[in-house]
């Protein structure tokens, strides 16, 4: 790993500053929990890759290049299905689709983060998604860098999972049975944290409905895509409603103004 | 087994799927790179990550078996000390710890297994 920490340059370009430090160690942090979360689902997804006869250097490569939790599960389902190129690429549009809402979401936040934002795109799983959106750039930070360091850390992570889980395959034994629990935990503090700091509450309400819904009707495998595209038009739709109504409270304000008059 | 594909043929393969991969996550930003993105998106972009996360939560009980032992209970449950422990203590790295540490044990240990 240490030939590719490396390979990214912003990761020791900028040593000079003295904030650099505390905002890696900050980002360090923060990323604690996805460390803990990555490594047994990357050895998990490792494991699966080696059992189906592949060698270590393509659970490295795919970690790298494709470096999308479900995404490779999903991979590695089809290789042994034998399934064809097309298919591996429509599987993987739809699995990711809801990718493209994230982005949606960051268009600002992401607007302003120069050079680095090309990796910060490529390298946007859920759980860094959830990181960014919800915490705080330490003050006089640098928000490039800190984001940078959050994604860097969560991809190499998720790298040495992948790569631990493909080469000691079967060998080890260790019962890691409920530790990808972390990554749950760490979505309901997220939440949570949101909660605080959002004005309003209806966001929660059509992520409850939705997402309720979606778990009744949906496959595991399509539900978060369908759940975000419901949840969404939800949102859309009550925006239009509440538009509707202060339009109208507007309207008969007007109305009560000029009987006044 | 099923016999293993060639280098090549894994490399084209992790190609496109890297690709493609890359390309939901680049969709909106190429859409939006030259044109300003509607006015009514600040809405979406305000709201939209609360919702995500909390879709996460659900999305993470997608395989739990609701209708048989032990019902999703330790689930659950650990999602409610979870929460509850936050909104008290508010320590982000307690609440995960002790939650995941107390979801390892109850599924380790199977101590929900009384409920058969």
């Amino acid at each position: 790993m240490k030939e590719n920490e490396a390979a990214w340059p912003d990761m020791s370009k900028h040593r000079k500053e003295p904030q650099s430090k505390e905002l890696f160690m900050s980002a360090l942090k923060t990323t604690v929990p996805v460390f803990l979360g990555y490594i047994p689902l990357g050895m998990a997804f490792g494991f699966l890759l080696d059992g189906a006869g592949y060698h270590w250097g393509y659970a490295f490569l795919m970690s790298l290049f494709i470096y999308a939790g479900s995404g490779q599960f999903l991979a590695v389902a089809l290789l042994a299905a034998g399934a064809g190129l097309t298919e591996f690429v429509i599987a993987t549009l739809l699995l990711n689709l809801r990718h493209s809402f994230y982005g949606l979401s960051l268009l600002d936040r992401f607007s302003d983060v120069g050079k680095v934002k090309p990796y910060l795109i490529f390298a946007l799983t859920d759980e860094t998604y959830a990181l960014l959106t919800t915490t705080e750039v330490p003050a006089g930070g640098s928000k490039a860098r800190f984001y940078f360091y959050i994604t860097a850390l969560d991809h190499l992570y998720w790298i040495m999972g992948c790569v631990l889980g493909a080469v000691l395959g079967s060998i080890l034994n260790l019962n890691l049975e409920g530790m990808a629990f972390v990554l749950t935990a760490l979505f309901v503090v997220l939440t949570i944290e949101q909660y605080f700091h959002s004005t309003s509450r209806f966001p929660f309400t059509a992520a409850l409905g939705a997402g309720v819904v979606s778990l009744v009707l949906f496959s595991p495998e399509n539900m978060l895509l369908l759940s975000i595209i419901f949840g969404t038009v939800i949102l859309i739709a009550h925006e239009k409603f509440l538009g509707e109504k202060t339009a109208l409270e507007a309207y008969t304000a007007e109305g009560r103004v000029k009987e006044e008059n | 087994m099923t016999e293993t594909l060639g280098t090549l043929q894994m490399l084209v393969i992790i190609a496109a799927v890297a690709l493609a991969t890359f390309a939901t996550r680049a969709l909106p930003f190429i859409c939006f790179s030259c044109r300003a993105p509607p006015k009514s998106l600040s809405m979406i972009e305000k709201n939209l990550p609360p919702m995500i996360l909390l879709l996460l939560v659900i999305y993470c009980l997608k395989d739990v078996q609701w209708f048989s032992a032990p019902y999703g209970l330790p689930e659950l449950f650990t999602i409610g000390i979870v929460a509850g422990l936050h909104l008290w203590k508010r320590n982000a790295m307690l609440s995960i710890f002790a939650g995941t540490g107390l979801y390892m044990v109850l599924v380790q240990l199977n101590l929900f297994s009384f409920l058969c």
